[in-house]
Order: C-alpha cells, then structure tokens, then sequence
C-alpha cells in the first residue's frame, strides 16, 4: 500500500490518499492522472488493466486500487 | 391522408416523431392498453412485438437491418462466450506457470471474433451511410488529377435509427468480450434491448447492462409511473412545440436561403439553432424517458444541463452523454490502454511532467473519439470539421490548464467565485454556439462564408419587424420562445441545485397537481408552432 501511495503521490501531489475515498467522484483524479496512473501501475505490478476497469468504482480510494491490483495478480 | 394509410409499412412516417397526433394520441394509448391487458407473463413479448410493429411502420422492409444486426451479435456473443467458458475449462487444469502462454491462445481466438464482429457491424454503416462521401471525393480528386475516371455515387436506402442500434449492437458485443456481460442465449431478450420503440430513433445508446434486464422483467403500469411518464413527455412537448419548432422558421431563413444578412442577424441565428437543437433533441429524450417510465423503466440519462457546463469538455459530459459515453469506453480508453500508448505516457511523463505527459496519448485518443464523433454525425466536411473545431477546443483547455491555474492564484482569483464561474459558462456557450453555426450550415464553404460575414459585419441595424415579416415569423414569436425558456432556465436551475420538481408537486393535493397539469397542457395548446393539418417537424437526431 505504501508503494502505491508513494505512486499517486508521484502523479498527483496534495491529496489525502489514505483516507480519500472519492479521488475519481471528488475530481481528485483527472483523465490525464488516470492515463498516468493505469501505465504505473502496469509497470511496477506488473499486470496489464483492460479497459473495461477503468471505472470509478476501482479508482475511487488507494484501497480500491489496490484490490483491484490485487485481483488482476490473482488473474491467470 | 387516410388513417388507415399510414398504418402501412413505411408509412408511418409521423411516428419518427414522437409528439406527433399518431403516436400520442393512437401509437403509444394502443400501447399502454394493449400491455395492461395482456397477460404478465406475456408483457415482454408485447412491447416487442410493439417495438418492431413501430420499426416496420417507419421503415417498412428496412427492418432487416435491425433483425439481422439482431441476430449477428447474438451468435457473436455465444460464439466468444463459449471460447471463454473452454478458455476457463482449460486452464484450471493447468498448472499456473502454464496458465498464461494458454490464456494468450484463447484471447487471441476471441480477439479475432470480436474484430470480425465490429468490422461487419461498424463497415455495414460505413458502406451506407459514408460510401457516397468518400465516392464523391475520390471523383473530386481523380478530376484534380485530370483523370477521366469517374466511379459511381452509391445511393442506399438506411434504415431510421441504424446509426444508434449499430453503436448498441457493438457495445453488447464488446461487452461480452470484456466480460462485463454474459451473453445473452435468449434471442428474444436481446432483440428488446435492441428494438425498444422509444429508444430506436434517437437513443440514448443504452448498454445491454442498464436496460436489457429491466425491458425483460417489466411489470404492469403504476399510477406514479403513469403519471410521471405523461409529465415527463409533456414538458418534452414544450420544449420541442413551443420553442424549437418556432424558432424553425427563422433559423432555416438564416441558414437556407441565400441572403445576406448582416452579422448580427447571423449570430442570432446561430444562437437560435442552437436553441433550437437542444431543445429538439432533449425534448425528444423527454418524450423516450417518459415512455419507458410508463412501462416502469428507466433510461440513462441522455442530457444534464449542458448550458451550464464551465468548460467543452464538461459540456460533452453533459451533452448526448451516451454517445460520449461510447466513445470513451470504447474508443478513449482503448486508445490509451495500448501497450504503446502507456509507453508513450511512462516516458513521456518523465520528461515533461505529470501534466503534459499523459497529455500526448491523450489527446491521440481524443482526435480519435472527435474524428469519429464528427463523421458519426455526418457524412460531410463540415461534420468532420465540426469535431476537429471541439478536439481543437478540449487540447487548447488541457494545455492551458496549469498557466490558467497559476495566473489565478498569482491574481488570488478563486475558480469558485461566482462571477468567474459565470464568465465561465458564458464563454462555453459561445464556442458552442460558434461549433453549432458550422454544423447547421449547408456545407464547410457556407458555414465559413457565415462565420465570416458574422465577425467582420457584426450589426443589428437591420434585425426589425420589416426583416422578421419578411422571414414570416414576429416578434411574438421571439416573445413566446423568451418566456418558455425563463420556464425552462427556471426549472434547470431548480435540478441543477438538486431539487426535482416532479417530486416536490408529487406531494402537493392533487387539485394543485391537476391544474399545473392542465396549464402547461393548454400553454403547449396555445403555444405551440402548429396549425391545421399539423405535423411535428422530424426530430433533428433522427437523421445521424
């Protein structure tokens, strides 16, 4: 958890990761912080997000991102 | 014309409209007492045979495009869930190390399913509705060249709606493939999904998750869906009879008949085809939600207040959400999820920072959504140039973004203030009204030719009583359009703010409730644009 907020803290500074829970409904996050975010993540956790996870649900909190993470690992 | 006449096939052309005489007062009352009486169990099978009975009516034999569309995604959709359910067979056998190398075999399979699927449903409409543009411009080059060469302009006959059941069709399709839906073995469930009669025309572009479940398991007419269904299409009936069909008129002289009206008049033209659009096309959506809620279902949304966005790229998320809605998750995001793209952005970000790095793979991703957006509306230049004029505008606003929010604070100018969020919105609006003069105009040449006399002769001196009588409009018309729209203002403010009207009359007596019922009926009466023998003006999204 630490890593990932230390990347979000990277992409978009000033923003209370560990308790936000509205980073996307809140506008915390842009787009263009999203766009950023999903080639980090992909990088460091070495897991590929489709498309069709990119939704607010998944992005909303540092905890909903990293069980999403976690369940794209999980993946075969 | 005889009644009974356009009860034919392709012949119920006022049914494209949906505040015309023969859908309110025959088409959907036939409806409503033909879905009470049935039988629940058999209920969904009515408003199919409703909705494709409405589709013959308009389309007559061109409702095989809507059968076949049908049943290709359908099978499209069993085909690529059954590699899936083999895909997942297969590789819990397998020990995880090999599980990867598998799964890449399969996804490649269903890749390969789901492009031929979008190549056949994306090309069908390419071929009929753009052949003919992209023929005459070949010619037009081929002429340039000086070759003698010429190929013959197609002409195809296209079904209404095609354009919304074809962007329908392939969000089920990639939907399955994403695994964001099960596909759906009931053939009969998805060709509600893909036919609901209010829906066809217009949109909104519903994704198989948010209506296909609710049209299956309808359940019989309440009174508050009855109730609020009718409200709901009246206060559609307002905006369409009262405002954008008044202001017809005035805005066809303006961008039809060749004249030469000074800027101002143009500007004001501009302004009311703007006008004019939203309420056309957000008073055809009224009269869809309101349909759907008197069967008990919900649409999404197709509008929320676009004239109060601050900036373009909040208008089109409040602007035909649902085609935006399409393009970024089905066009946005998989342009910024390939594997290039997120290389791109990595690197890219490291060199010019958290700003201005995505920046680059987005704005690819955005040209692609508004080249598309553009032709979807058209096929023509001035569409085309219509979507480059926005994807110019949004990646103008993403690069201004940081220097705008340092000069503020530098000004300690707060971006929550109400004058600037005003000028704001102000601003918003006359791009819009700018983009909107290009998409009336007839053609490129002519929508430049506008813009032009608009800002090099900007003047009123000639917009009097002479020019309107010459126009056959008055400025009582203006007077009735002004009036209605205060409503309209007022009403947008009240739900901008979160408070629904509908619900706050629900809880007054009901003689209040009948009365403000039977006013706004008699004001649509009174008010209205029409005349003997009326027939709503086609509504103006039924065309793209």
């Amino acid at each position: 958890m630490e890593r990932l907020i230390e990347i979000l803290e990277d992409i978009q500074p000033d923003v209370d990761y560990a308790n936000c829970t509205d980073l996307i409904d809140g506008h915390y996050l842009s787009s263009l912080s999203i766009i950023s975010l999903i080639a980090e993540l992909e990088e460091e956790y070495d897991i590929t997000i489709p498309a069709v996870e990119i939704v607010p649900d998944n992005f909303n909190s540092a905890e909903r991102i990293m069980k999403m993470i976690e369940r794209l690992q999980e993946e075969y | 014309m005889q009644l009974s006449s356009l009860l034919l096939a392709g012949q119920g052309k006022s049914l494209t409209s949906l505040f015309s005489l023969l859908y309110l007062l025959l088409f959907l009352p036939a409806c409503i007492i033909g879905y009470t009486v049935t039988p629940k169990k058999w209920k969904r099978y009515f408003l199919l045979l409703a909705s494709y009975g409405f589709f013959w009516l308009i389309s007559g034999e061109l409702v095989i495009y809507l059968i076949l569309s049908t049943f290709s995604v359908h099978y499209f959709g069993i085909w690529i869930d059954r590699i899936s359910q083999k895909m997942k067979a297969q590789l819990s056998e397998l020990p995880k190390e090999q599980r990867k190398e598998a799964k890449a075999g399969f996804v490649k399979k269903q890749r390969a399913v789901i492009t031929l699927a979008v190549v056949l449903h994306i090309g069908l409409l390419l071929v009929l509705k753009y052949s003919p543009f992209f023929t005459t411009n070949v010619n037009l080059l081929l002429s340039k060249l000086g070759l003698s060469v010429k190929l013959t302009v197609p002409s195809y006959l296209m079904p209404i709606g095609i354009s919304f059941f074809t962007l329908q069709a392939v969000s089920y399709i990639v939907d399955v493939y994403r695994g964001v839906i099960k596909a759906d073995d009931n053939i009969f469930r998805l060709a509600l999904f893909m036919s609901f009669f209010p829906q066809i025309i217009e949109g909104p572009i519903c994704r198989y998750s948010e209506t296909a479940e609710q049209l299956w398991n309808v359940k019989p007419i309440e009174y508050k869906n009855l109730t609020f269904g009718i409200q709901r299409i009246l206060y559609g009936m307002l905006k369409k009879i009262v405002i954008a069909d008044r202001l017809t008129l005035f805005v066809n002289a303006v961008f039809d008949v060749k004249n030469d009206y000074e800027g101002g008049v143009i500007a004001i033209g501009a302004v009311c085809y703007t006008v004019q659009l939203y309420m056309d096309f957000s008073g055809s959506m009224d009269a869809v939600m309101g349909t759907a809620q008197i069967f008990g279902i919900t649409m999404p949304e197709n509008f929320q207040r676009p004239f109060f966005s601050k900036t373009i790229s909040e208008f089109w998320k409040r602007w035909h959400i649902s085609l935006g809605a399409w393009f970024r998750d089905y066009i946005f995001y998989p342009v910024t999820s390939a594997k290039k793209m997120k290389k791109l952005t990595s690197s890219a970000r490291k060199k010019l920072g958290n700003h201005y790095g995505p920046l680059i793979a987005g704005s690819i991703a955005l040209f692609c959504v508004w080249f598309c957006n553009g032709l979807w509306h058209g096929s023509a230049w001035s569409f085309i140039f219509f979507g480059m004029y926005h994807f110019v505008l949004i990646l103008i606003g993403n690069m201004l973004e940081p220097p705008v929010q340092a000069i503020n604070k530098k000004l300690h100018i707060d971006p929550k203030w109400f004058v600037y969020r005003l000028l704001q919105i102000l601003r918003t609006g006359v791009l819009v009204v700018i983009g909107e003069l290009f998409f009336r105009a007839r053609g490129l040449k002519a929508g430049m030719d506008l813009f032009t006399r608009m800002v090099t002769n900007f003047s009123f001196s000639t917009f009097d009583d002479k020019l309107l009588k010459s126009i056959v409009v008055d400025r009582y018309d203006f007077i009735i359009v002004g009036i209605t729209l205060l409503i309209i203002l007022t009403v947008s403010i009240l739900n901008e703010k979160g408070i629904c009207i509908r619900e706050s009359l629900a809880k007054k007596n009901i003689v209040l409730r009948w009365v403000l019922l039977y006013a706004l009926l008699l004001y649509i009466i009174i008010f209205g644009a029409y005349g003997l023998g009326y027939r709503p003006i086609d509504p103006m999204y039924a065309q793209y």
